[in-house]
């Protein structure tokens, strides 16, 4: 549903790759799915102090129609995992996913909890894995940064021939 | 102006009006705490609700605790007066095999929710619940997960890394 799809003619130049790959990782409108404590960290990093609009990311889109950078922060629950699959799959290609601290990446403190998703891979692909309790801004700044290194590297077209799709 | 009970008093009243049906009385952190049988458990309830010395008509919370299979289930129930600005909390024992015990939700609202939180926790069947149905776990959700003999999967992989309670603490060189 997004506007670059494998049909797109997108000729194999460098410089049309790099122009767009630049405008890509410096304009990141970001999803925030706040879920707990780390909300908050994403939160005060969206804020004056950290400001990661410097960046080129966007606080905060109004839906997730008009994101391409999803923030999972904080603990999914087995009951909340529909919800996240279903704003994922309502963010238009291409979309990237930053598993913001220890729960998100993994269960975190409520590893053996009987109610906590052990990982939001589980559900939505992940790109960047932040880790900490919560994280600081400072970390969740540093993922974004890695983020924009690997847009920066992307070929949308070999994206779209290696099969690139949601797990379902 | 209204005053608080003691638990004295309270005990000396509850113990007038229901007898041999408070089965214990306990004074923990300064509130008065009756364990009562499960058939008056209602009538105690509704008694403290509706007795103008004691007009306990706020329900702070229901909850479950399980003591494992020799002691059972024990159904918590805490009532607090706004008025007088004192505590009552209710105890009903129950065993493993027929976890069954009255509901309070038609006397006291806020415990609709509390009860069927400790339906789903503990598999605690309320009796006359209007609403028996699970809600916090998710729908297809299995087991009762408070109870101490539910298994947890991650732990059945890898054992708990601290200290367990009630094991003896090793000494540190």
């Amino acid at each position: 549903m997004g506007l670059i799809t494998e049909k797109t003619a997108l000729p194999k130049i460098q410089p049309v790759k790099f122009l767009l790959n630049w405008g890509r990782r410096y304009s990141l409108w970001v999803m925030n799915f706040g879920l707990a404590c780390c909300a908050i960290e994403l939160i005060a990093t969206s804020t004056s102090k950290h400001d990661f609009i410097r960046l080129g990311v966007i606080p905060f889109a109004h839906g997730p129609r008009q994101a391409d950078l999803l923030v999972v922060a904080g603990t999914l629950t087995d009951k909340m995992a529909p919800a996240l699959k279903r704003v994922y799959d309502q963010i238009p290609d291409p979309k990237y996913v930053i598993s913001f601290g220890s729960c998100s990446n993994c269960g975190g403190p409520y590893w053996d909890s009987y109610s906590v998703t052990k990982g939001v891979d589980q559900i939505v692909p992940v790109d960047v894995y932040v880790p900490g309790c919560p994280p600081r801004p400072e970390a969740l700044l540093h993922g974004i940064v890695k983020l924009q290194e690997k847009i920066k590297d992307e070929d949308i077209q070999e994206k779209w021939a290696s099969g690139h799709s949601a797990i379902s | 102006m209204a005053t608080a009970l003691s638990p004295e008093d309270v005990e000396s009243r509850l113990r007038a009006r229901f007898g041999n049906d408070i089965l214990a009385f306990e004074v923990q952190h300064g509130h008065p705490v009756a364990t009562v049988s499960t058939e008056r458990y209602r009538d105690v309830c509704r008694f403290l609700r509706d007795e103008p010395e004691f007009d306990c008509v706020y329900c702070d919370f229901t909850a479950g605790v399980d003591f494992g299979p020799e002691r059972g289930f024990e159904v918590v129930t805490h009532l607090y007066s706004l008025t007088h600005r004192h505590n009552v909390r209710i105890k009903v024992q129950l065993t493993h095999e027929d976890p069954t015990c009255p509901t309070v939700s038609d006397l006291f609202p806020t415990s609709d929710w509390h009860e069927r939180e400790t339906r789903e926790m503990f598999g605690i069947r309320f009796e006359g619940h209007p609403k028996p149905v699970k809600l916090l776990l998710s729908e297809p959700f299995e087991g009762q997960p408070l109870r101490k003999d539910f298994p947890l999967m991650s732990r059945e992989a890898k054992p708990w890394p601290g200290l367990v309670e009630g094991e003896p603490e090793e000494d540190e060189e």
